[in-house]
């Protein structure tokens, strides 16, 4: 498709030569995010630099029907930056400033391009940190974390974005710009603010959130649990939770992964386990002195090979490293994988681990384990070579058994990644028909239009119920295809 | 079916039942809203009798009041219309709970003090303290965004509730959220029912997130000679590595009733842990007692039922929700003392409130309606430069007639709630008037 000129030169007007994109070679880049196998190229890049511009360009769209796709730093997982009807993408990464840091309250506001870490580090010095911490979070924005409401290693103890968001300013698909929530904690009415995180960019644009910083902990302690299979390991992760401890992070790796790091980042973990556990306790000197005792003993009675403390920061940064390049260092064991990103209640570790193993065997796939284990959250890499469209098949069953598999345990399709276009046929799986109902019409209420992020979050052609009724295309079908 | 024809009260009893049906005139004036006496009081068995009623009530046009213990009847405007009080008190059973998952699903009608008793034996809890929390249904909790001292820790039910089901206006039983800890799949829903007054659904099925109790938890008492020094200390431990359990203000009055040593104002701190650290967090909370001039002293145990017991309020009393920032707790509190002085009825207010969420609650007992609306709109007045809010949560009707209960919401905001309210509830079947600027 094509806009037209004259809608073009609108946006330039509003944005600047600067703040437009509209060359093919300059536009490649935003064809996909980092699930590449999605990819959908907009027809303009619009990148504003302040607020205004973004009601402007929203207006704009919506007068001519454009869709909208926002865009972060582009790492998400599930396609959700990318343009399937083309239209104009938003990059929000030129408002990346902080606005405010007020430690007294505990909160900043900052732009959503602002990148995750470096919140953190505007702070830490004071003793401060932003709390959640997805493996991206030296590359990935704060609008896209609210955008998927991220988790992270950390969120077992902390929570995910949503715990850590007190108020947005976002423009909605109608063209508003509206304040949400705001620093001070309690105010009447629908909490909109929680609604709007995770929406995936399908309300609106986000410019402006306000977090909430929390102080760091008296004491940190990383445990490291080697174990001879997952199920062991499994058992004990249940354990440690069944006796009512939260650790800060609980991470599993299987011996794939292992093997991975330490050939490509550096011989971080014991070669021959074939799973460890990498337990991280904070909060009070004396609490984490005695947390981690209980750990490690729990560990041990589940038959651990080796137990052992980080003696010091520069150990427990080795323990860190590892896992968080370990999506990096599968490049050592497969060509490409999918990632998947599902739930089970962490009581079912154990059981999912096995017919993890079955799935595997049954499909002949080697499957490569790194994941929140405290939470149940599963992130299993089904490995396959891309050349060989008979294994990308065994792959993709694999994936969908797995996911069946989290669902019949009572879990969830994604527990921090989101949906984007890569699950929205799964969502069904988890909700009926009613429930899915209910959130079209909740998105109809933030963008009347229908054209903020489409395709996205939810499946495009619903089986219509009767409390559905569906939108009027605003444009002939296929317009933009 | 249309039941036109037929009188409302035979298709009532169709749909749950003779003895689940009351028209008796006492309970109907009990059950009454203000000066709204229903029609009917339904008890549903089940949340498909829920659902069957709505059903019925959306074709009828009647509008409906869901009900748990009765403990926030007032809370709000008063309503526009009422045929159906919907009791749940039927919906009362804990449905699933899984201690190795720490997550629990009850049905709505259920107290929190039933739900403690089910968790207590494994040491888990959901950490939700409200005054007269026990006596509480877990949907009215959840419904009107109940919290206590405990959110210092553990936050509000936004952070708790992970699912709900509840039944749209229309009678359409809904899903959202999910039964496990960690889920980011499709909107989030609950985050939508948590303080909505059941303006979009009523509530029907929850699913909670548990703690683990602490192995022990210390509490303190640090007292101290004004609101500013109230303040120096409440931004010492904010600015620490502390990490209190319960953290809370207390005003004279409210020491008073809580039989704790009298001082102009007093910060009650727990700390909940293993022992060696509430022994040492307890050490440093002396050290930053002193730092700002205060005094600190080790409460017995029962301190936090003691305080319970002393905030429940009684029917009539008025109480108020401030929401500030926790840095102008004390311009606040002077505020209250300001527009103290101008009480003719001279009824002192008792203050209470979690200070690191900047969530102060306002008991003014005996003071009358002028007296009661001319102190919310000075405190209105008082907190609007910084951004507060005062919410009148409980109190007379004359007093919710003569000022909004909610005061002001931002206008763009307040106009996607409206477009909320509109999308799911278009014929005002649920709690009409009651909610937000008359939503």
């Amino acid at each position: 498709m094509s806009l037209s000129a004259a809608f073009v030169e609108g946006l330039r007007d509003i944005l600047g030569p600067e703040g437009l994109v509209v060359s093919l070679e300059g536009r490649l880049v935003y064809e996909c995010d980092m699930h590449t196998y999605y990819k959908g190229m907009p027809d303009v890049v619009a990148l504003p630099d302040r607020t205004e511009q973004v009601v402007e360009v929203v207006r704009r769209c919506r007068e001519h029907g454009v869709p909208i796709v926002p865009r972060g730093a582009g790492t998400g997982l599930i396609g959700g930056a990318m343009a399937p009807r083309g239209g104009v993408m938003v990059g929000l990464n030129r408002m990346n400033a902080v606005l405010e840091i007020d430690l007294p309250n505990r909160c900043a506001t900052v732009q959503p391009g602002l990148i995750n870490l470096w919140l953190t580090q505007a702070v830490a010095e004071r003793g401060y940190f932003f709390a959640p911490d997805p493996s991206s979070q030296m590359v990935s924005s704060i609008g896209g974390n609210v955008a998927t409401n991220a988790g992270g290693a950390h969120c077992l103890k902390y929570g995910i974005t949503t715990n850590h968001v007190l108020g947005l300013e976002i423009v909605t698909g109608a063209g508003e710009l509206v304040r949400l929530g705001g620093k001070v904690a309690d105010r009447p009415g629908y909490d909109l603010t929680g609604a709007a995180v995770g929406s995936e960019g399908t309300f609106g644009l986000v410019t402006a959130v306000i977090v909430r910083l929390l102080h760091a902990p008296e004491a940190v302690k990383t445990v490291l649990a080697s174990f001879a299979s997952l199920v062991d390991a499994s058992h004990a992760v249940s354990d440690i939770i069944a006796a009512g401890i939260i650790p800060a992070a609980l991470e599993m790796l299987d011996a794939v992964i292992i093997r991975a790091i330490n050939a490509g980042v550096a011989p971080v973990y014991p070669a021959e386990a074939a799973a460890v556990l990498l337990i991280e306790l904070d909060g009070p000197r004396a609490e984490v002195d005695r947390q981690g005792q209980r750990c490690a003993g729990l560990c041990r009675e589940r038959g651990a090979l080796e137990v052992r403390v980080a003696r010091d920061e520069a150990e427990r940064t080795l323990l860190w490293k590892g896992r968080k390049e370990a999506a990096g260092a599968v490049g050592r064991v497969t060509s490409s994988y999918l990632l998947q990103d599902a739930v089970v209640p962490r009581s079912k570790l154990p059981d999912i681990m096995q017919e993890m193993q079955a799935i595997a065997a049954r499909h002949g796939v080697l499957i490569a384990n790194v994941f929140h284990a405290g939470d149940g959250n599963l992130h299993p890499l089904i490995c396959y070579d891309e050349r060989k469209p008979e294994e990308v098949e065994r792959a993709s069953l694999a994936n969908e058994e797995l996911l069946r598999a989290c669902i019949a345990l009572g879990g969830s399709i994604t527990g921090e990644h989101g949906i984007g276009v890569d699950k929205a046929k799964n969502l069904p799986l988890q909700f009926a028909e009613a429930d899915l109902n209910f959130m079209y019409r909740l998105r109809r209420v933030f963008d009347p239009h229908g054209i903020m992020n489409p395709d996205k979050l939810l499946p495009s052609h619903p089986a219509c119920g009767e409390g559905f009724r569906p939108l009027r295309p605003s444009l002939p079908a296929g317009a933009w295809i | 079916m249309s039941v036109s024809t037929r009188s409302v009260g035979a298709a009532l009893v169709d749909v749950v039942g003779a003895p689940r049906i009351s028209d008796r005139p006492e309970a109907l004036r009990a059950a009454a809203l203000d000066d709204r006496v229903p029609r009917w009081v339904v008890r549903p068995a089940s949340g498909e009798q829920v659902a069957a009623v709505l059903a019925l009530a959306a074709e009828e046009g009647l509008a409906v009041a869901p009900r748990g213990s009765g403990a926030a009847q007032d809370l709000g405007g008063p309503p526009e219309r009422l045929d159906v009080v919907l009791d749940t008190l039927d919906l009362a059973r804990v449905l699933e709970y899984k201690p190795d998952d720490l997550t629990v699903r009850v049905e709505a009608g259920l107290t929190a003090g039933a739900l403690a008793a089910s968790l207590n034996p494994r040491r888990q809890q959901l950490p939700m303290d409200p005054p007269g929390w026990a006596g509480r249904t877990l949907g009215g909790l959840v419904a009107t965004n109940a919290h206590g001292p405990l959110r210092a820790r553990y936050g509000t039910f936004r952070d708790l509730l992970l699912g709900v089901r509840f039944v749209q206006a229309d009678g359409v039983s809904t899903w959202g959220g999910a039964h496990v800890v960690k889920s980011v799949s499709g909107y989030d829903v609950p985050k939508l029912m948590v303080g909505a007054l059941g303006t979009l659904g009523v509530l029907v099925e929850l699913t909670f997130r548990l703690h683990p109790m602490p192995d022990r938890e210390g509490t303190w008492l640090i007292t101290l000679a004004s609101a500013p020094a109230a303040q120096a200390f409440i931004a010492l431990v904010l600015d620490s590595t502390l990490e209190p359990m319960r953290f809370e203000l207390l005003n004279a009055p409210a020491l008073q009733a809580s039989s704790a040593p009298s001082a102009p104002v007093g910060v009650a701190v727990s700390i909940g842990s293993v022992e060696g650290a509430v022994r040492e967090q307890g050490g440093q909370l002396e050290e930053l007692a002193r730092r700002a001039g205060g005094r600190a002293t080790a409460l017995e145990e029962d301190f936090w039922d003691r305080c319970d017991r002393a905030f429940t309020t009684a029917a009539g009393e008025v109480v108020l929700q401030i929401g500030v920032l926790p840095s102008v707790i004390a311009q606040t509190l002077e505020a209250i003392t300001a527009g103290q002085a101008d009480l003719r009825s001279g009824a002192t207010p008792m203050v209470t409130g979690c200070v690191a969420r900047g969530s102060i609650r306002v008991v003014l007992t005996g003071a009358d309606v002028q007296d009661a609306a001319a102190f919310v709109t000075h405190l209105r007045d008082a907190v609007h430069g910084f951004d507060g809010s005062v919410v009148v949560q409980a109190g007379p009707r004359e007093l919710r007639t003569a000022l909004d209960p909610w005061g002001p919401v931002e206008p763009a905001a307040f106009e996607l709630m409206r477009r909320l309210r509109d999308e799911f509830d278009p014929r005002r079947v649920l709690n009409p008037g009651r909610f937000v600027g008359g939503l």
